[in-house]
């Protein structure tokens, strides 16, 4: 029986291939059920014009009752976004990757909201624990307990 | 003249040493005249006698006499001189033996006859042996005297004489069944009842063996040098008789493996025939044995060639017959380990599939079981398989070519052989899971290279079981599945009894240990919606009697059903279906029944004026005969806008049904009316009594049809790829179509697609490169 | 001409009750958890229908029984709708179907266990 995360993570897949991703939002590699990548852009008006931002996504066998751990990818030329609530390893501080995730939530809306989220950055700046986070923080951001810097995300 | 002097005192010298060698120390000149005695003597003793006069006769000399004579002669040292002599004889007198064998040949040339040229060779062998130096003078004498008869003797020999001797050895084999075990001892014995030869007498050609006694006229042969002379027309005797033999006893017996008992016969005949030929004089059979290696694996060969020819000319039919031709096949296995005919047994298979098999007038499903054969027969042949891979190649090309292929298997697979096909597979075929060819793999201890003979593409471990092959034939099993999906759609659709359920149900078991549980569990909810069906009826039934007994489905597991005729069935018909439907609700509150009124059976019973006729029809048929029961005259577009959605060919077809039935009768052009009383004689075809069946396949889309739709979404930019950047693999196919927006095929898919559209003839492929068809 | 259907066989459908005002569209409407229609069945299952049926919250929100208890069985959920975080209820009436029922109530045991364990 094949893990309830591959025919969800299929059903979407389909939908993006036959559907396209909504504007700003381009898959990039998704050749497993396990890890997949997609640049995000804000589109209009923002701080982050004429920024692309990549989004890697690991997913468990669980998936979608299990969140999946999604992080902004850093290194070989990409960095994370400079946000508030974003670390400087990529990491997110989204509720909605931890304790407000909903199986029916999915990596569509995942990305959305990440656009919107940096869409309505008002000042591009680290988390003020950033440094001491990123000493300490463990590879898989799903396994920091974050506290919600805002409810809106 | 001193020189002179000189001269006569060398002659002088040379004459006493002469004298004195042949004088000796004889006193006076007894020495010389005792010399010259001996030298008449053995010359006369030595001088060739002409045997065709009878007034010659032997000089008669005692051979103390002789021994004496040469004794002298070779103390003068005046042997050499005397051989000379006798070779000059011989050659002088060997005109009396042309004299004969312009005679004999000449008598050849007019009767044909074998025997006269048998009667030669045995009148040669009596001048030889008469010219013979019977005394002791060494063997140097003797060898020099064959070897100079034998020169004269092949020198005057017309080129005829080869084929006389010829057909005089073919006669000294003859059909083996006319040869009673006893004549065959392995040594030639001349107590044989054949050793009456050499009667002289002309024979009528019925007695002609009779008088040919094989070991003496080999003897002959032998003493002539006609063996060695003739060495490759003797052998070419034998190999033609084993091959007429072969081609006589083995031609289409298949059955069993001819070669053991072929062994048989060379023991029995060829053998003993090859000892008088190329051992004569062998004390023992292991001294034959020595003699004859180099000649009898040569024989040996042959048989194997014969039989290798044979069967390579047989094989079509061979498979055909396969397996009751298994021993031929088991043969041909052994020939070709022994003859190097692999490449003339490829090419006749191919030829004569081309001729035979692979034309429009074969059916794909008879191709199919003579490929099923032709796999299991050259694996018995070739177990490696790389014959079959050469054989194969071409079937697998045209199969695949074939619109009907996919359904033929499956059908096959099902055991859907209702119009008498036979089964690929018989119950002796290991049912496993579909294999794949795989990558070779080098650290595999059981690594073997190619055959030899293998060609670029060749793989070992290609699938071996029947199934994985034909399935092989396609990129993707998906197709398969697929099909086989539609497949028992329409099969279950058209079962009625629980009996056919079951069947398919078993199929269904077998298929999945072939194709993989996952693959088939649509499979199995299509089963488990019939028994469910039953089991809801059942219930319905207890709580409301009904006539209705629907199938109900689980839509998103089924094939499209198409419904492009969606619809309304009419009077008493609508009520049925509003009851039950009442009644499932009741039974199932959460769910809900949705028809589709264009599938599905119905048995009606028309009682008309004058007679009542029986029949099982289609919906459609049914919800018109319906409304005919309302008004006696309806035209079809009228019919079609009283039932909905209804092509009108569609429309027009289930009308002929009644028609054929007798029940309407068209008036017009497009207007029909019902016969209340039958037509006299004009429609013998309605027989009230016996129920018709006007049922065929369910209308389900096939999957070919449902890719052909799929393959239009992506066709401009496959198209487009293969123009701009020419012919193209598949996964280079599917990965520039991932370029392509909406594209979400797996490549599995994608080759599905592809192979539709080549059988829709826009694509072609080759050598695993797509291109597109011009 | 009197016809009389001795015998019919026709085909259909079932799809899932979702209220008379429910009309749904062509592909049929999707389980929000696993997005398999649901007529189909959820990736747990290998058989539709009765074997996977739905289950209804207070809310209106619909999924299938198996994927929603998955969710709520889950510490994470907090027990809540999948849709509007609100705490989810089941509406019993929907599963009255006594198949259905034995199935549910099986489901929720081994559920149980599992959570136990």
């Amino acid at each position: 029986m094949a893990a309830i995360s591959t025919r969800r993570l299929g059903k979407e897949l389909k939908e993006i291939h036959s559907e396209g991703c909504p504007v700003g939002v381009t898959l990039v590699s998704a050749d497993n059920f396990e890890c997949w990548y997609f640049t995000i852009q804000v589109m209009g008006e923002s701080e982050y014009e004429g920024e692309a931002f990549m989004l890697k996504f690991r997913f468990e066998p669980t998936y979608p009752i299990a969140s999946p751990a999604v992080q902004f990818v850093v290194g070989n030329g990409q960095e994370a976004p400079v946000h508030p609530h974003v670390y400087s390893n990529g990491h997110i501080c989204a509720s909605i990757l931890g304790n407000e995730w909903s199986p029916v939530l999915g990596v569509i809306s995942i990305c959305v909201t990440l656009q919107s989220m940096l869409a309505s950055c008002k000042k591009k700046e680290r988390p003020t624990d950033n440094e001491r986070y990123v000493k300490h923080a463990p590879e898989n951001p799903k396994k920091t307990r974050f506290e919600y810097h805002d409810d809106d995300v | 003249m001193a020189a002179s002097a000189a001269l006569r005192a060398q002659v002088a010298a040379k004459w006493q040493e002469s004298f004195n060698r042949l004088n000796r120390t004889e006193p006076g000149i007894s020495g010389l005249t005792n010399y010259s005695h001996a030298w008449n003597l053995a010359r006369e003793a030595l001088r060739p006698m002409d045997i065709s006069d009878p007034k010659a006769k032997p000089p008669g000399f005692s051979l103390e006499q002789v021994r004496h004579a040469c004794e002298v002669l070779n103390k003068c040292r005046r042997l050499p001189i005397l051989l000379e002599v006798f070779t000059a004889d011989v050659k002088e007198s060997f005109v009396w033996i042309n004299r004969e064998i312009d005679a004999y040949m000449a008598q050849y040339q007019e009767t044909n006859d074998p025997v006269v040229v048998s009667q030669l060779v045995l009148r040669l062998r009596q001048w030889y042996l008469a010219w013979k130096p019977k005394y002791p003078l060494g063997s140097h004498l003797t060898a020099s005297y064959t070897l100079n008869f034998q020169t004269h003797l092949f020198a005057h020999l017309p080129p005829e004489f080869a084929a006389g001797f010829k057909a005089l050895c073919d006669l000294t084999l003859i059909p083996s069944e006319s040869i009673l075990p006893a004549q065959h001892a392995f040594l030639p014995s001349t107590s044989s009842p054949l050793a009456t030869a050499m009667s002289t007498d002309m024979s009528s050609p019925s007695q002609l063996q009779t008088q040919i006694h094989t070991p003496t006229l080999f003897s002959a042969f032998d003493t002539l040098g006609l063996i060695d002379r003739y060495d490759s027309l003797l052998a070419s005797v034998g190999y033609t008789f084993i091959s007429a033999h072969i081609s006589s006893t083995c031609a289409r017996q298949w059955t069993k493996p001819v070669l053991p008992e072929l062994r048989k016969w060379m023991t029995d005949v060829i053998v003993p025939w090859l000892v008088v030929g190329y051992a004569p004089g062998c004390k023992s059979a292991e001294e034959a044995r020595g003699m004859l290696q180099g000649v009898g694996s040569r024989f040996d060969f042959w048989v194997n060639k014969c039989v290798c020819d044979l069967r390579t000319e047989e094989i079509f039919d061979i498979i055909i017959d396969y397996p009751e031709s298994a021993g031929a096949l088991e043969d041909l296995k052994e020939c070709l380990q022994r003859v190097d005919q692999r490449a003339a047994l490829v090419s006749a298979l191919r030829k004569a599939q081309r001729k035979r098999l692979l034309h429009p007038a074969a059916e794909t499903k008879v191709i199919l079981s003579q490929y099923v054969a032709t796999i299991r027969c050259l694996r018995i042949v070739d177990p490696p398989g790389v014959l079959l891979y050469k054989v194969a190649d071409p079937i697998r090309r045209y199969l695949r070519d074939r619109p009907d292929t996919i359904r033929a298997i499956v059908a096959n697979l099902v055991g859907d052989d209702d119009d008498g096909g036979e089964a690929l597979l018989d119950d002796s075929e290991p049912v496993q899971p579909l294999q794949t060819a795989e990558v070779e793999d080098y650290t595999e201890p059981n690594w073997e290279p190619e055959p030899i003979d293998a060609g670029r593409d060749f793989r070992l471990n290609k699938p071996s079981d029947i199934i994985s092959t034909l399935v092989s034939i396609y990129d993707s099993k998906d197709l398969f599945v697929k099909e086989l999906q539609v497949m028992l759609a329409q099969r279950l659709l058209g079962v009625r009894d629980e009996e056919g359920v079951e069947r398919e149900r078993r199929n269904i078991e077998i298929l999945k240990i072939r194709f993989g549980e996952a693959a088939l569990q649509v499979c199995e909810v299509m089963l488990r919606d019939m028994t469910d069906s039953k089991r809801i009826d059942q219930h319905v039934q207890t709580q409301k009697p009904s006539i209705v007994h629907p199938t109900i489905i689980s839509k998103q597991f089924w094939p499209s059903l198409d419904s492009s005729t969606d619809i309304v069935m009419p009077g008493q018909f609508q009520t049925l279906q509003e009851a039950y439907a009442k009644e499932f609700m009741t039974f199932k509150p959460d769910k809900r029944l949705k028809w589709l009124p264009h599938l599905g059976t119905v048995d009606l019973e028309l009682e008309l004026a004058d007679r009542v006729v029986v029949a099982t029809v289609p919906a459609l048929e049914a919800a018109f005969i319906e409304l005919f029961s309302e008004s006696a005259r309806w035209t079809v577009d009228d019919l079609r806008a009283r039932v909905g959605a209804v092509e009108r060919p569609a429309a027009l077809k289930a009308l002929l049904t009644w028609v054929d039935l007798g029940v309407l009768k068209e008036e017009n052009e497009g207007e029909f009316i019902l016969l209340e009383t039958a037509e006299e004689g004009g429609h013998a075809r309605s027989r009230p009594t016996a129920p018709v069946m006007a049922m065929e396949e369910p209308p389900i889309v096939s999957s070919q049809e449902q890719e052909m739709a799929q393959i239009q979404v992506y066709w401009k930019f496959i198209e487009g790829m293969l123009t701009n950047l020419g012919p193209m693999s598949l996964d280079r196919v599917h990965g520039m179509l991932k370029l392509a927006p909406d594209y979400d095929r797996t490549m599995d898919q994608l080759a599905g697609l592809l192979e539709a559209a080549r059988r829709e003839g826009m694509l072609v492929v080759r050598d695993g490169l797509w291109r597109l068809n011009k | 001409m009197k016809v009389t259907v001795k015998q019919w066989h026709p085909v259909a459908q079932w799809r899932w009750d979702m209220g008379d005002d429910h009309t749904p569209d062509e592909e049929g409407d999707v389980c929000g958890i696993c997005r398999v229609p649901y007529e189909g069945c959820c990736p747990a299952c290998k058989m539709p229908g009765d074997d996977c049926p739905l289950m209804w919250g207070q809310c209106t929100h619909v999924f299938h029984m198996h994927c929603v208890l998955k969710w709520t069985n889950t510490a994470a959920s907090k027990g809540l709708c999948p849709m509007d975080r609100r705490p989810w209820s089941a509406v019993p009436c929907l599963l009255s179907s006594s198949v259905a029922f034995a199935e549910h109530r099986s489901f929720l045991v081994t559920a149980d266990r599992k959570v136990a364990r």
